[in-house]
């Protein structure tokens, strides 16, 4: 077989994957899967949550071991590998959760793996201080992170999320990658990190190195330009140059049904105030002052820095606010922890799920009662199972999950199902408000439109939504009006249902430019 | 990159580089072991000036000896994010077979050869540690208290329970034999042991592997996080092997030391004192969920914890009082870590 192979070759083939299949248990998660990666192209691997993206990238990069199949890397055929044959050969891949360690310095996380693969994985070696801080200075400079001596000692546990993202990308830039493997390296980033990330990736291909993103930001794809693959239930459904694929065929390949791209926000919203707050002050916001009415969605963007984030952390009680009223209902409350707020009713979802939402080795239906159990239990605090159960099923129904086993662990879900468990927990309050914090971020297309669906019907129960996200096609199809922040404060407010995706990201970077001067 | 973001970072960094006590504490917990050590001193010696006394000085460093080297090899499998409960059991096992087998059967073995093979008889009951929480798959505690009971059943129940009072004699004169001798001012010899040595080497070598090799740096890799470790390449059996292995060496090099010193092999000796090692450890800001530590830490708080136990005396507080110091100050040390890891 590699005989062949090595005959039809193509000079610049890289990896071939030759009807790979992987069950993980009864779960037939990948379906026999055939892929080439020539060196010096970008690929773009795209479908929903649990379609087997991860899966293939954890066989290519050694992880995992495939249940059938040939990997044939560089004219070798391989049943499987380990990280460290992945790596020596040149696969490098930035994780979804971008695998740094925390407790090392920046300049470790980026140059101690060369070293150690460049031993082949052998341990009683001497560690070379100096090359250390050659290559990760080198390294740091491509992705545009500072690489001056107090930066690269930095713990990487003391840097913000962006920055870590970008620490993780000049890991898999600082050996001699022949394949580099993105999963998601861009969710945290500014648009512009991404313009930068999108010329290390040129510089990259014109080095002959080959590029593979795992990405649901269609946008980026397009304009990093290369080949799509389209996976769907463990199979490749398509594949061919991007150009040639429009975003709703994309979306209709990856979910295998019609996607509407409209705008989801069809009611208005109600008549009355529901919550408004005044020269509301915390870390990073400023004065502000907004009001909000019954079933109405107010959208709130801007760059990482304006603020946003502290806005939600302030009115949620996560980070809770120096100064200021909120009104909630016409009654003025006082937020200062997390409970207040859920006392009141007010619920937040926040943008790192897994780490600040979910319990995710527990199951479905613990996650969704977590917020009633005093509500459940009786006056010897023994919870009532069966309530608890009837209430997360209600919920689950209502959130459209898609699988009946309440009993699952919710660390065993896809992304967007993760989200509606998390969405629904909520609903177990009957909350006034909801905060949505980056409610898509890592959700796929089919599981999107789900939430979107649900973030509707919420509305047009009265409750009112703040969203904040940077994903303003999410904010101009699901918002009724859309605050933009910047130093703290609200600099434009736009009408949704008028506005562009141009006229927000003006107002952000103009905004930005006035502060500056 | 963003600019301002960029800004930010660069700014971050001249505020990091000031001099700021917070950051200093933070990024090296040991100042405060040190300041607490410190404290203690000074407050002993005003109380009472016996305490400078050489004689109190030599006694605190053969104390420190023992404690030392397990809490070296404690500081290593904490910071690859395990712990050892049975370095003890370890120590024991290896001083007591070794000397009943010398005793019975090698009279005429050189210290040398006795001492190494000490080193490699921990060792190998530390792989053993390694291999099974390997495989198993086991936290690392639940393993060690398990051979914590093995090893320790094993020497009572086949090697032997009786107490051995007098030491082959190649053995007690590496206990007596001097690195300093000198007068004191009442005309009494002080000696400072040769065997006081091994400590600061032991040090060294420990300092020497986590900082300078690829296998110190793979440890705190595996103290962050142990399933990233893997995915990035780094060989996590080796690891456990490496690390148990390595604590089981010093442990029982520890047992042989702790024989000679004391000039008898007791098989109950040693174990049950494993939570003061691991105290020491943690009082010297290595943190009890793995990647963090440092060597000077670890010597910083054994320095602590033997001067809390041996001169609390001198300054007339009940000897029964130790526990509760050592109690309040790991409390505290521990208390003012989080802070500083919370304010930032």
């Amino acid at each position: 077989m590699s005989a062949t192979s090595n005959t039809q070759q193509a000079p610049d083939r890289f990896l071939e994957l030759r009807n790979i299949q992987k069950w993980f248990g009864g779960v037939h998660a990948l379906r026999g899967i055939d892929l080439t990666l020539d060196l010096g192209q970008a690929y773009h691997l795209l479908g929903e949550n649990g379609c087997g993206k991860s899966t293939v990238i954890k066989i290519m990069s050694g992880a995992i071991a495939p249940s059938v199949g040939e990997i044939i890397l560089e004219g070798e055929t391989h049943s499987a590998m380990t990280p460290i044959q992945s790596l020596s050969a040149g696969i490098e891949t930035v994780y979804q959760d971008l695998s740094l360690l925390p407790n090392l310095t920046v300049a470790e996380n980026v140059a101690l793996n060369e070293q150690l693969v460049s031993g082949n994985g052998r341990l009683s070696r001497l560690f070379d201080r100096r090359r250390l801080k050659e290559t990760a200075e080198k390294a740091l400079a491509t992705v545009g992170l500072p690489n001056n001596a107090a930066f690269i000692n930095t713990i990487v546990s003391d840097l913000p999320l962006a920055a870590r993202q970008l620490v993780a990308i000049a890991r898999a830039i600082a050996t001699h990658a022949k394949l580099v493997i993105m999963d998601e390296p861009t969710t945290s980033l500014t648009r512009r990190e991404v313009d930068n990330l999108i010329r290390v990736v040129e510089r990259l291909r014109q080095e002959n190195v080959a590029v593979l993103f795992v990405t649901h930001k269609l946008d980026e794809c397009y304009r990093i330009g290369g080949n799509a693959v389209i996976f769907r239930d463990g199979q490749c459904v398509a594949q061919g140059p991007i150009e040639n694929y429009t975003k709703t065929q994309i979306a209709e390949l990856m979910t295998g049904r019609a996607i509407d791209s409209a705008r989801y926000r069809t009611a208005k919203p109600m008549d009355g105030n529901l919550f408004s707050v005044k020269g509301l002050t915390a870390a990073g916001v400023e004065r502000m002052d907004f009001s909000l009415r019954k079933g109405e969605i107010l959208g709130i963007t801007g760059l990482a820095d304006s603020g946003r984030n502290e806005l939600a952390m302030a009115i949620t009680g996560v980070a809770p606010a120096r100064a200021g009223t909120i009104t909630l209902d016409g009654r003025q409350v006082t937020i200062r922890r997390p409970a207040d707020a859920i006392d009141h009713g007010i619920g937040y979802v926040p943008e790192d799920r897994l780490a600040e939402g979910l319990f995710l080795d527990k199951s479905i239906l613990e996650n969704e009662i977590a917020l009633i159990l005093t509500r459940l239990s009786n006056n010897f605090g023994v919870i009532d199972k069966q309530a608890g159960r009837e209430t997360a099923a209600r919920l689950s129904e209502e959130m459209r999950l898609n699988t009946k086993n309440l009993d699952l662990p919710v660390g065993a879900l896809s992304g967007g199902n993760q989200q509606r468990v998390l969405i629904g927990r909520w609903l177990s309050i009957e909350p006034k408000l909801l905060v949505l914090h980056g409610p898509t971020v890592g959700v796929d297309v089919g599981s999107k439109d789900t939430i979107y669906r649900a973030i509707q019907a919420l509305a047009e129960r009265g409750i009112g939504l703040i969203i904040v996200s940077d994903d303003l096609p999410e904010l101009l199809q699901n918002a009724d009006r859309i605050l933009v922040m910047n130093g703290g404060k609200v600099v434009a407010e736009f009408d949704a249902e008028h506005a562009t995706e141009d006229q927000l990201y003006q107002a952000m970077l103009i905004s930005k430019l006035e502060t500056a001067q | 990159m963003n600019t301002s973001r960029l800004e930010e970072l660069q700014q971050g960094q001249a505020e990091r580089q000031a001099f700021s006590l917070g950051e200093l504490v933070r990024r090296r917990p040991e100042t405060i072991t040190a300041a607490l050590l410190v404290a203690i001193c000074v407050i002993v010696a005003i109380a009472n000036p016996a305490f400078l006394q050489p004689s109190t000085l030599v006694d605190i460093g053969r104390a420190s000896v023992v404690m030392g080297l397990f809490a070296l090899g404690v500081l290593v499998i904490l910071a690859a994010g395990g712990i050892d409960v049975s370095f003890t059991a370890i120590a024991a096992f290896t001083m007591y077979s070794l000397t009943v087998l010398v005793q019975n059967h090698l009279p005429g073995l050189p210290i040398a050869v006795i001492l190494l093979i000490a080193t490699v008889g921990g060792a190998l009951l530390g792989v053993i540690n390694g291999l099974l929480v390997h495989h198993l798959k086991v936290p690392s505690l639940i393993v060690t208290i398990g051979t914590q009971y093995l090893f320790r059943g094993f020497l009572l129940s086949f090697i032997g329970t009786v107490w051995i009072m007098s030491l082959p004699p190649q053995m007690g004169a590496f206990g007596r034999l001097p690195l300093l001798q000198f007068e004191s001012a009442n005309g009494a010899t002080i000696t400072l042991p040769f065997y006081f040595l091994v400590l600061p080497i032991a040090a060294f070598v420990t300092w020497w592997i986590l900082n300078r090799t690829l296998m110190g740096r793979a440890i705190f890799a595996m103290g962050g996080n142990a399933n990233i470790a893997s995915r990035l390449g780094y060989d996590l059996k080796k690891l456990h092997i490496f690390i148990f292995g390595y604590a089981g060496a010093l442990a029982g090099l520890a047992g042989i030391i702790h024989v000679c010193a004391n000039r008898q092999a007791n098989p109950f000796d040693l174990v049950g004192t494993e939570i003061n090692v691991i105290a020491a450890v943690v009082l010297g800001g290595a943190k009890i969920t793995g990647g963090t530590g440092t060597v000077l830490g670890t010597i910083l708080g054994v320095l602590l914890i033997v001067v809390i136990n041996s001169v609390l005396v001198l300054v007339g507080i009940p000897s029964t009082w130790q526990r509760l110091v050592v109690g309040v100050f790991i409390l505290l040390a521990a208390a003012f870590f989080v802070t500083r890891q919370r304010k930032k």
